[in-house]
């Protein structure tokens, strides 16, 4: 079977491989990791979609190939002759094999007998010995501790430029990461126009400490800056999400609409549900998969918000994918996506979106979480914000920021006359494309979007 | 002669009476010879007496004060005295110009002040003080003032008198008429630098005296037990084509005489000698040594023949007036208390001198 | 330019200090009327007359205490110890006197003197007349060593080593004797201390003294066109003053280190060198440091023995590729 660069973003035309996790005759099972791939938008690990045999790597770590390339090849039980089990013994037995006839000894070089008895006697012939002794006891444990044979330069180098030895493939023995190709990972990080890696953004994943005395670690490199500044490196999603975001602030017309909703009604099935919900899946209920329900249903009626823009048509959607923009910490920003969201419930786009947010913070989203929202909400409201003007994210056509949700005294009209009622109050606020859609037309969205958090009878959402 | 024979005449040569080898010597100057005591203006003369008496008198009294303050625990490490050797360094300083070399060994505070060094410098030196002559980096065996032309006192037994052959070789070469003196135990002439350098000297003929203080222990063993002749140095000169020669080392005129015949000689470019001054310690070899393996009797007999009191019995005889040798007395106990006071008031060196002066440059450094 | 043997370069390098500074003599067994048994003080003595040029009794405590007693008193001496090894008998002189005497009388006296000595193995001589002694001398504080490869260096760090305030032991090669070399004309002086970048790489550096250094050239030329390596090679030249700047910038470079020592291994240079390395390099290395040594052993005689004993140009080559990941 081919594995293929996997699309990891509706804008994302290439990938870059970093790492794979097998190497040649290494069987592997489906969902194990295979590989991992970067790209403007993410790093992440790609697993194997079917169990078999590593055969074929077609693309090496650090070459960038449009999606769709294929990378490698697995041989399936159903295609191969060999059994996957007996093949990476075998594809082992003959390396060491190799490696063996490599050595040259004495009895194949009789004139060099003398010169090999002092070897034997010298303590660097003594740590080569070692040396291979270790790498055919290490060849055989198929876990090898890359981490443990890392030398003092490239423990420097990761720290420095904030990289995670395991994205970069090693060339040396037993795959050990070498200087060299530290350097040379970065010489293409560079080419791509990044200079600083993934690490930072991929916080779940276990850093690599800095080994470097204080002040000489990543983060106070103060290169350019001026006494009583910082320089804080941008990390590679930050600098291509920065990138894309600025073509879109210069190509798009966005405009900002905004309401005010009144969110008791989802307040109330809160506080009624929660205690049972937070019992039952270990987690908070929040207002988001309120809205995004909402959001979903505001979408089928004014869809042509739910769509892409492609040259002079609008391309709108039946089905709902929703983006929603997870912070990794302050360390940059992904968009994880609701596959038809418009399919499910309040509970299910909760569950779905805690595991999305889980998962974009472990850098474990599958390229299909990744790829092509067709709309997204940017929440905000957990810090209590007022308004957000978000920018869209083309060929998206618009984008919704959910803001900060308080009491607020609220007229409240009844027959037995108006009165002042403290309610939960927060603004929904859209920025649209005002080459897809008129501002009537997203107010309209608005308005529905509102009487729907509003009027909707959410306590029946929850069980 | 056997061993017990030779041990006998050893006991004879330190009750030390009468000049026994003087009959064999075929030196330039031999055992001091009695002289008639009426004339002081004799081939030494007043002046050169007294300033002899002088110095027989600081080097004693510093020694003294030395171990004095040993006792008091501000001499640090060991020291080797040279109490009762006096006349040797006396007589042989006396001897020599100001731009002469002298070389000696780790008993060397008297060689050292003999030629002039300042006894604070010396004290101080001994107390591990920044006036010492060597700011406290040399230590009671490296006394060193080259100024003075002490070139240093040597601590590895025999290793200097190749040195000394090389100040002499260099005086040969410059073409100037300096001598060089290198004083050294018995103890020594069993070392194989000795033999090489006393064949070097004699081969390229060089302005070096070398004097062996024959004190006849080489530290706790007795020298005449594991030294196949009788005089270990005077008995060995033949070897190199040099002359015999043995002087009473406690009368200082005697050494004196001796000595400025040897540099008279090498200043006139006709090589080397070898001079064995007989002589006794007072003290034990180092600080760390009560000299027990002495036999009963021994130093007794030899405080008889002490150098400064054989020198003041003399210049008494001479008719120098007793007052006068009171007031150089008093003086020189007046100089050596105030230079332990200045010894003592000088301060501890300075922690930079220990990253200091081990190149010409004046630093450490040995890598960029 | 003129191509001379090492020992010619040797004997050129000591007639250019002797013509130039009057207080310069020399000393030494056989050195002069016999020419050295080496053959590299050939001429001194017709040139430069007995006075000047002066043989010795075999008396090497003489020969280093008469050097450093004329060096006190106002010459430049440049004694000749005949073979390393005979340092042993002189040892006390050389390390006890004239490496401490500076310090000890708290600079009251310099001595600029100069040991000659052949040093190394390859003549077939066995244990007691071949060995590679650089590192006793490294190990004394107060005296400078250089090992120069080359006939242009062996010429100009002799002037150097002249020169100098200090006592310098200058190590000649006996398995390099022969060896021919351009030499600048005119007066040469090189700077000690100095190490210097022979071969320029990327993969790793290999860091050499004396015979060692054509030695580890000839590997580096085998392990690019063999192996594809490309190796740094440097003369150390020096090993007090030691010239760290140069072995710290080429090791940032390469990443690794390779020491090829004749002495034997334990405390040899390579040691202080890898200590050093692995204390102010250790952010730049990518690999072990590696040495690669004569035995612990003293020398066998036999040329079978002694070449399969000494580091050979195979042996590094072979290290060097299977240490290379």
């Amino acid at each position: 079977m081919d594995i293929l660069m996997p699309q990891l973003g509706e804008t994302v035309t290439e990938g870059t491989v970093t790492n794979w996790y097998k190497q040649i005759g290494d069987a592997v099972r489906a969902d194990e990791a295979l590989f991992d791939v970067e790209t403007d938008k993410v790093a992440t690990e790609i697993p194997c979609p079917v169990s078999g045999v590593l055969a074929e790597v077609l693309v090496q770590a650090g070459q960038t190939v449009k999606v769709g390339t294929r990378l490698a090849v697995v041989s399936t039980a159903s295609d191969a002759n060999a059994s996957p089990a007996a093949a990476p013994e075998a594809a082992r037995a003959s390396a060491r094999e190799a490696a063996h006839t490599a050595t040259p000894s004495v009895a194949e070089h009789p004139e060099r007998g003398a010169q090999a008895f002092a070897h034997s006697r010298a303590h660097e012939q003594d740590a080569a010995a070692r040396a291979d002794a270790r790498a055919v006891a290490q060849s055989t444990d198929a876990r090898p501790d890359r981490e443990r044979k890392l030398s003092p330069v490239v423990r420097r180098l990761l720290a420095e430029h904030g990289l995670d030895a395991t994205a970069i493939r090693g060339s040396g023995r037993d795959g050990r990461v070498t200087r060299d190709d530290v350097q040379a990972h970065l010489a293409r990080q560079e080419a791509l126009g990044v200079m600083e890696a993934t690490a930072n953004a991929r916080s779940a994943v276990p850093q690599v400490t800095s080994p470097l005395p204080p002040g000489e670690g990543p983060g106070v490199r103060e290169a350019g800056a001026k006494p009583g500044e910082r320089v804080v490196a941008l990390n590679n999603i930050r600098r291509r999400s920065g990138a894309a975001m600025a073509r879109a602030w210069q190509v798009v017309p966005h405009v900002l609409q905004a309401v005010e909703a009144d969110y008791s009604r989802i307040e109330q099935a809160r506080r009624a549900k929660q205690a049972a919900w937070q019992a039952r899946e270990g987690f908070e209920l929040t207002y988001l998969p309120f809205l995004a329900f909402a959001v979903c249903q505001a979408l089928t009626r004014y869809d042509q918000l739910n769509a892409r823009l492609d040259a002079d048509t609008l391309i709108v959607s039946r089905r709902v994918h929703l983006g929603i923009a997870v912070d990794l910490n302050h360390d940059g920003l992904i968009v994880p996506v609701i596959r038809d969201a418009q399919d499910r419930n309040v509970a299910a786009l909760a569950r779905e979106i805690r595991r999305l947010a889980l998962s974009a913070r472990s850098s474990k989203l599958k390229p299909d979480e990744l790829s092509q929202p067709t709309y997204t909400i940017s929440n905000s409201g957990v810090f209590g914000t007022l308004i957000t003007a978000p920018i869209v994210n083309p060929p998206q056509v618009a984008i919704l920021s959910t803001d900060g949700v308080s009491k607020r005294p609220v007229v409240v009209e009844s027959p037995e006359g108006d009165s002042i009622a403290a309610r939960p109050v927060g603004v929904l606020a859209q920025t649209f494309d005002h080459r897809a859609v008129d501002g009537a037309y997203s107010a309209a969205f608005l308005k529905e979007l509102k009487r729907i958090v509003e009027t909707r009878a959410w306590i029946e959402d929850i069980v | 002669m056997n061993l017990r024979e030779r041990r006998k005449r050893r006991d004879a040569a330190s009750a030390y009476s009468t000049p026994q080898e003087a009959t064999e010597n075929d030196s330039m100057t031999a055992l001091d010879q009695p002289r008639p005591l009426s004339a002081a203006d004799d081939d030494i003369g007043r002046e050169k007496r007294l300033r002899m008496f002088r110095l027989l008198l600081e080097l004693r009294l510093t020694e003294k004060r030395a171990y004095d303050l040993f006792l008091q625990n501000l001499v640090k490490g060991t020291s080797h005295l040279s109490l009762g050797q006096e006349a040797v360094a006396a007589g042989f300083a006396l001897g020599m110009r100001r731009d002469d070399y002298t070389f000696c060994t780790y008993r060397g505070h008297a060689h050292t002040l003999a030629r002039g060094a300042p006894m604070s410098g010396v004290l101080g030196e001994l107390m591990g003080r920044e006036c010492g002559v060597t700011a406290g980096k040399g230590g009671s065996m490296h006394l060193t003032s080259v100024e003075h032309g002490a070139m240093g006192s040597y601590a590895i037994v025999g290793a200097h008198l190749p040195v000394a052959c090389g100040a002499a070789w260099s005086a040969q070469y410059r073409g100037t008429d300096q001598v060089t003196a290198c004083f050294f135990g018995d103890g020594t002439t069993n070392i194989g630098a000795f033999h090489e350098a006393l064949n070097f000297a004699a081969v390229w003929k060089l302005p070096v005296v070398f004097v062996c203080e024959n004190n006849l222990y080489m530290e706790y063993t007795p020298i005449g037990t594991v030294t196949a002749v009788e005089h270990p140095a005077a008995d060995r000169a033949a070897a190199y084509g040099l002359a015999r020669t043995i002087v009473d080392g406690n009368d200082a005129d005697a050494v004196f005489r001796t000595a400025s015949a040897a540099f008279a000689r090498a200043r006139a470019g006709q090589g080397p000698a070898l001079i064995e001054a007989m002589t006794y310690r007072h003290s034990g070899h180092s600080r760390a040594d009560p000299a027990q393996y002495r036999p009963k009797g021994e130093l007794d007999e030899w405080l008889k023949r002490d150098p400064i009191k054989i020198y003041r019995e003399r210049l008494v005889s001479l008719g120098f007036p007793e007052v006068d040798l009171g007031a150089i007395e008093a003086d020189t106990e007046r100089r050596v208390n105030e230079a332990t006071e200045a010894a003592k008031a000088s301060p501890p060196p300075p922690l930079t001198l220990i990253e200091k002066d081990l190149w010409a440059d004046g630093g450490v450094a040995w890598r960029n | 330019m003129a191509e001379l043997t090492y020992r010619e370069a040797v004997a050129a390098g000591i007639a250019q200090e002797m013509a130039r500074d009057e207080r310069v003599v020399f000393l030494g067994e056989d050195i002069g009327a016999a020419g050295g048994v080496f053959k590299a003080t050939v001429g001194l003595f017709e040139r430069f007359g007995p006075r000047r040029v002066r043989d010795t009794p075999i008396s090497e405590q003489a020969i280093i205490g008469a050097a450093m007693g004329a060096a006190m008193t106002g010459l430049r001496p440049i004694a000749e110890i005949m073979f390393s090894d005979f340092f042993g008998v002189c040892w006390d002189m050389i390390a006890n006197e004239i490496a401490k005497t500076r310090y000890m009388t708290n600079g009251q006296i310099s001595l600029p003197l100069v040991i000659r000595t052949a040093n190394g193995a390859g003549s077939r001589f066995g244990a007691q007349h071949s060995q590679s002694v650089e590192n006793w001398a490294m190990a004394i504080p107060g005296l400078k060593v250089v090992a120069p490869s080359t006939p242009a260096d062996v010429k100009a760090l002799i002037a150097a080593a002249v020169r100098d305030p200090d006592p310098v032991i200058v190590f000649e090669h006996k398995s390099l004797y022969a060896v021919k070399g351009e030499v600048p004309d005119g007066e040469t002086v090189d700077t000690l201390g100095s190490a210097k970048v022979l071969h320029p790489g990327k993969d790793c550096t290999i860091a050499a003294l004396a015979l060692m250094v054509p030695r580890a050239l000839e590997a580096a030329a085998r392990l690019q066109s063999e192996h594809g390596i490309s190796c740094e090679v440097i003369d150390l030249r020096s090993l007090v003053p030691l010239d760290t700047r140069t072995l710290l910038a080429s090791v940032e470079k390469t990443a690794r280190l390779y020491t090829v020592e004749e002495n034997p291994r334990l405390c040899g240079w390579g040691a202080e060198i890898a200590s050093i390395v692995a204390e102010e390099g250790f952010w730049n290395l990518d690999a072990p440091i590696c040495r690669i040594t004569t035995p612990h052993i003293p020398l066998p005689a036999a040329d079978r023995l002694e070449d399969a004993t000494i580091p050979s140009v195979d042996r590094i080559v072979e290290t060097v590729r299977r240490t290379m990941d």
